[in-house]
């Protein structure tokens, strides 16, 4: 093998490549990165066998082959180049890999290309086309609603769901739930219902960053592996297999209170009580007062823990229904609370022990359509 | 030279009794008992003029009407106690951060490292009784030493409204020529016994061989003497409010080398700290297991699981963990001690999950209910029974 590659060209493919780089590798080649000439390009691929991920570099190839080195090395090395044309070369077996770049000078210890674990390519199967923007936002309100512990796999994944012009993203841990839709342009040929591991669609939206270009998604006919091609990236997951919980008979559609108030002040207060919740049992206590003779009603935000003091914040808020209190896990209250962006955000609850219910809402608390997020409450002492 | 006379007992004098005259001044001077007046009352507290007729804390009220029939019994209002409560405890917090409170009316304060900022121990203490009689109305007496145990007799005798600090060094002379009673820790089964003996005061108890208190109290014997020369514990338990922890130990009679066994101790330990836990509405972060190997080494281990304990089962499975392998790691040996902690106190509260209506803890709820009525042992785990004999079938 031998190819030219500008080093910020071959840096960024590093870069994305990287994200599937395994740490904690079983079999080492998976800690390496797989470099192959393809149709005039430079094939960069790494996996960590549960995520994998492929990105074409442009490149002049003076003699197709290929090889694989340690990703790390590698990554720290063109990092560090000057921006200037990269020259790499690879006797016939891969086993080594020269690299030369202004007057740089180095050889890496490359292992055989032959060993490197095969990345699935899905050219057939069902296809969704995106707007990357609606889907990197759609990931951003969900996956962080998925469970971190392997208890059931299947909460650790993001279900993806479509019967028509429209795929519904649903992440749940047990506590709390989030649910978005992506209008689409073109209705998939076939309904989907897959669940796709929440940190590859996390790795996804890193990689979308600010791209403008459509995403495809396909998915293999036997609805084992999932893959998201954008620009000159290919991304392949592991689906996870099993049945997800049907979740819509946890959105309740009946509230007793109702509290709309803007996100940001909501946001800055309950940033300021975390920090109190954080060193007690991480409890953020919230009161909804309706307003009365034309006063605003007003919403308390509250936290305490023994060992630091308490805070106490209020904000104006315009509350329908009964006066109400509920406690979050100032985690999970947080969390949704940043994925809202800035506007106004209704709560509706029917009582202090069931779902919290967050929706986005405009000027007149017409709900967004397209997001909801349950929260489940702490049962606390008041 | 550093004063290492650092520790004070701050006792508030016949507190209810003297809350009840901040809104009753007319009483003044009378013989006054808070108690509540039914046939199976007590005396909570006494004013020093119905003590004088013989009335003591804890006595049967029939009794303390006969011995002083012209007193005044006023049914104890805790609510009114209360913030008087919280104030005192407030001011003793404002001196040092090492505050463990014995009562409503009594704690300890260990002032070491306050000197410098608000004098010696003793300018403390009479601070500490001035701000007390003018933010509160009530009178407080102060005892100082090198320890609790110390402090606390000092306390005793300065009482009411006094101020005693014995110097270090002191303490052994200072308690010769007190009662045995005055003791903490003597009670009258022990008094009676030294009394057999012909012990009537503490000096006289100091004197006593070691070997011949051994043989009439077995192991308390030694720690029995060595009260009695005022050597005792220094410190005080830094009691910041959520720093507390609640804990059981058990030490074995004869070394225990059964796992079975041991683990039936830590499951009746682990009861005993969830309740403790429910009744103060609290939960634990933190599980520490504490395990003495004969003679005496002590080794703690803790566990932070990451989420709220509340329930014995939960502190149990933490602490079980714990002791399998602390002892595997000491060779599994007999064991002198075992005991269970709870640390790490929070807000109790629970996390719903998705789909759940709570009913929280009802089981729970009710053994604590049922446990508070009629004592620990109205409703045990099987565990904690004594097994079969070894030949049952």
């Amino acid at each position: 093998m031998k190819v030219q590659v500008l080093q910020e060209n071959l840096q960024r493919g590093l870069a994305i490549v990287g994200r599937a780089v395994a740490t904690r590798a079983t079999i080492p080649i998976i800690s390496n990165v797989l470099l192959q000439t393809e149709e005039g390009k430079l094939r960069l691929a790494a996996t960590d066998l549960d995520i994998s991920i492929v990105a074409w570099v442009g490149a002049k190839v003076d003699e197709p082959g290929a090889t694989t080195v340690p990703a790390r090395l590698i990554n720290d090395f063109v990092a560090n180049l000057p921006a200037a044309t990269v020259s790499l070369e690879a006797p016939a077996s891969g086993r080594q890999l020269r690299i030369e770049c202004a007057r740089n000078d180095s050889t890496i210890n490359a292992m055989d290309p032959a060993d490197f674990p095969r990345i699935a390519e899905i050219r057939d199967g069902v296809a969704v086309k995106f707007d990357p923007k609606a889907l990197k936002r759609a990931i951003e309100r969900v996956e962080f609603a998925a469970a971190t512990d392997d208890s059931r796999p299947v909460l650790t994944g993001v279900h993806l769901k479509s019967d028509g012009p429209r795929l519904t993203l649903a992440a749940a841990d047990g506590f709390r739930l989030a649910v978005a839709d992506i209008q689409l342009e073109e209705s998939p040929a076939e309904a989907i219902e897959v669940i796709v591991p929440a940190r590859a669609l996390r790795e996804l939206s890193r990689l979308i960053g600010d791209s403008n270009l459509p995403v495809e998604m396909r998915i293999n006919p036997q609805r084992s592996q999932v893959l998201f091609e954008w620009d000159e990236v290919q991304m392949v997951a592991q689906l996870i297999q099993g049945t997800f919980p049907n979740y819509n008979q946890l959105i309740p559609a009946q509230f007793n209170t109702r509290m709309i108030v803007d996100v940001d002040e909501f946001k800055r207060e309950a940033r300021i009580a975390a920090i109190f919740a954080r060193d007690g049992s991480g409890i953020i206590r919230l009161i909804m007062t309706p307003g009365e003779g034309g006063m605003p009603g007003q919403l308390t935000i509250s936290a305490r823990a023994d060992e630091v003091g308490g805070n106490e914040g209020k904000l104006d808020a315009l509350v329908e229904g009964d006066a109400s209190r509920i406690a979050f896990n100032s985690r999970y209250l947080q969390d949704v609370l940043n994925v809202l962006g800035s506007g106004r955000v209704a709560l509706e609850m029917t009582s202090p022990s069931a779902q919290g219910v967050f929706r986005p809402v405009d000027e007149n608390g017409v709900p967004e359509p397209g997001y909801v997020h349950v929260v489940m409450p702490m049962f606390v002492q008041w | 030279m550093v004063d290492t006379a650092t520790v004070l007992h701050v006792d508030l004098d016949a507190f209810f009794v003297a809350m009840e005259l901040l809104r009753r001044p007319e009483l003044r001077g009378r013989p006054v008992i808070v108690g509540y007046p039914g046939p199976r009352g007590v005396v909570s507290t006494a004013s020093y003029e119905a003590r004088r007729f013989g009335v003591r804390s804890a006595m049967p009220m029939a009794r303390a009407r006969e011995l002083c029939p012209g007193a005044v019994i006023l049914p104890p209002d805790f609510s009114w106690y209360a913030p008087a409560s919280r104030a005192f405890h407030a001011i003793l917090r404002s001196y040092s951060p090492a505050v463990e409170p014995v009562s409503v009316d009594e704690a300890y304060i260990d002032v070491a490292g306050s000197e410098r900022l608000f004098g010696t121990p003793a300018e403390i203490g009479a601070a500490i009784r001035e701000r007390i009689r003018a933010e509160i109305g009530i009178t407080a007496s102060v005892g100082i030493a090198v320890n609790r145990l110390v402090a606390k007799v000092a306390s005793d005798a300065a009482k009411p409204d006094g101020l005693l600090r014995v110097p270090p060094g002191e303490e052994a002379a200072f308690l010769a020529p007190r009662p045995v009673r005055d003791l903490p820790g003597v009670g009258r089964r022990t008094a009676d016994v030294l009394a057999g003996l012909g012990i009537a005061t503490i000096g006289e108890l100091a004197a006593v061989p070691e070997s011949v208190l051994e043989a009439k109290f077995g192991r308390h014997g030694a720690d029995l003497r060595r009260r009695a020369l005022g050597i005792a514990p220094g410190g005080v338990a830094s009691a910041l409010p959520g720093r507390r922890s609640i804990s059981r130990e058990h030490t074995f009679d004869r070394d225990e080398r059964s796992a079975e066994r041991l683990r039936a101790v830590l499951l009746s330990q682990a009861e005993r700290v969830a309740d403790d836990l429910a009744r103060q509405q609290r939960a634990a972060r933190t599980v520490v297991l504490k395990l003495r190997f004969p003679p005496f080494e002590t080794i703690t281990r803790s566990a932070t699981p990451g989420r709220q304990l509340l329930f014995a089962d939960e502190l149990y499975d933490t602490a079980a963990g714990l002791f399998e392998a602390a002892w595997e790691e000491h060779g599994r040996r007999p064991v002198r001690l075992i005991g269970l902690g709870a640390a790490g106190l929070t807000e109790r509260a629970r996390q719903l999950a998705l789909g759940e209506t709570p009913a929280p803890g009802a089981l729970h709820d009710a053994v604590l209910a049922l446990r508070e009525r009629y004592g620990d042992a109205v409703i045990r785990r099987a565990a904690e029974l004594p097994g079969p004999p070894a030949d049952a079938p």
